[in-house]
């Protein structure tokens, strides 16, 4: 298994600005009506659980009254009531309640934030690897007002995960794997402007071993920049041929965005737990 | 120098190295190989898109051509002052109106070279929109298609033959 260290990070920019809104600018630390709430620096996180030395040693049960021992500040509250509603929008508009699958035979396999899609195509085996983190481009500024003539009302931009994928190309019997790094355009994703860009592109190939977990740096790797265009377009026939073409492309951003917002919602079930800490 | 092939659509599988060579045949035989081209395969939507916005008829269509140089008379090839000047233009292929019409006896990839000839007639200057001019642009058709037919043994027949 190859890392997905070659994968540029993209930044998240304000892709989060949409739906997933600020939280309302609430004091932080609005003391309970006990005097004994300790200062941001000293929060002590689960109550009761650890023997905590000194100074974060809790004076004592929590001031709004649930002993667990936690800091619960007004913001908490408000930070919680926010994210139960931020959840309850969140679900509601999922797209898919369960990852969509991919035609062509591909298996998944996903750990975490990282998602495998293998497929056996006679005496090879291919592997596609992708990770959803920083895999949203920033497709609007969500502080800007409505632009003229569009309703208040009206639907903001889905936000689309495009994430950086790995292709691993092994034949039966062999060490060797033809490693391709593929990127999606970088361009703003709902604009209705002529777009005259593939719908992916290879970035680089590179062999690799199978044996070994680390990518090599001192393997030769292609980059496609100033590459020839003929053998680039024969490299993309070769990953069509191995079920690597526009149709896996757009199945590939369904699966990622499902995958991605998936692990967003529970990302906030997680964390109004954390806050709630009960 | 340049041709550069993308292909936005995934009505139609498509040998970006097959149309390539087919592409790259027609420049020779033009006498164009020096320029920049560009060649986009798009599906109905997209072409019917284009078709709307820039001749406003909300049709899907097999070809659109965008000139570079926008002037040029018939059969000139332009002389170029400086090197980023050696571009012809984009040629938008409408790959899956060209496969839906395609024939059963017919290849798509002869039919594709033959579209991609037209359109790069349009790029040189050729229009059909009087008879004199589509004259002039079927006899050009029909010399690169002969030439092409010699290397490859097909018998192909030029795009605007029906048109007037």
């Amino acid at each position: 298994m190859l890392p997905l260290l070659r994968c540029v990070p993209r930044v998240l920019g304000t892709a989060v600005a949409g739906i997933r809104a600020a939280a309302p600018s609430l004091p932080l630390l609005q003391p309970a009506s006990r005097p004994c709430a300790r200062p941001f620096g000293l929060l002590s996180v689960r109550a009761g659980s650890v023997q905590l030395p000194g100074l974060l040693r809790p004076w004592g049960p929590c001031g709004c009254g649930c002993g667990c021992g936690g800091l619960h500040t007004e913001g908490d509250k408000a930070f919680v009531e926010f994210l139960n509603d931020e959840i309850k929008e969140e679900k509601k508009i999922q797209k898919y309640k369960s990852l969509p699958k991919m035609s062509g035979g591909w298996a998944l396999e996903v750990n975490g934030t990282e998602a495998k899609l293998v497929q056996k195509v006679a005496g090879e085996r291919v592997t596609v690897t992708f990770n959803i983190n920083n895999s949203i481009p920033p497709a609007y500024d969500g502080e800007e007002g409505p632009s003229e003539g569009q309703k208040v009302e009206e639907q903001e931009p889905e936000l689309t995960s495009t994430p950086n994928f790995v292709v691993e190309v092994v034949k039966d019997g062999s060490n060797k794997a033809l490693v391709l790094d593929c990127h999606f355009p970088e361009d703003e994703i709902g604009q209705e402007e002529e777009d005259q860009s593939d719908i992916f592109s290879i970035k680089e190939v590179s062999f690799q071993s199978t044996g070994d977990s680390d990518w090599k740096d001192t393997n030769y790797t292609l980059s496609t920049d100033s590459l020839d265009w003929g053998l680039y377009d024969h490299l993309m026939d070769f990953l069509a041929d191995r079920g690597v073409d526009n149709t896996f492309a757009d199945e590939l951003v369904e699966l990622s965005t499902a995958l991605e917002h998936q692990e967003y919602i529970t990302f906030l079930e997680d964390l109004k737990g954390f806050v709630k800490s009960q | 120098m340049s041709l550069v092939v993308r292909n936005l659509q995934r009505a139609v599988p498509l040998r970006r190295a097959r149309l390539r060579e087919k592409v790259q045949a027609v420049r020779r035989a033009l006498g164009v190989q020096r320029f920049d081209l560009g060649v986009v395969c798009v599906d109905n939507r997209k072409i019917q898109q284009i078709n709307r916005i820039y001749r406003d008829k909300n049709t899907p269509t097999d070809v659109l051509s965008f000139p570079f140089y926008e002037s040029l008379k018939a059969g000139d090839i332009p002389q170029p002052e400086f090197p980023d000047d050696y571009n012809l233009g984009d040629i938008f292929l409408g790959v899956e109106y060209i496969f839906q019409h395609c024939k059963e006896n017919e290849d798509y990839y002869d039919i594709l070279t033959v579209t991609v000839t037209h359109g790069l007639c349009h790029l040189l200057g050729f229009t059909h929109s009087t008879e004199a001019e589509w004259q002039k642009m079927y006899q050009k058709e029909k010399q690169v298609l002969e030439e092409l037919s010699r290397h490859t043994g097909t018998r192909l027949q030029p795009l605007s033959r029906d048109l007037f």
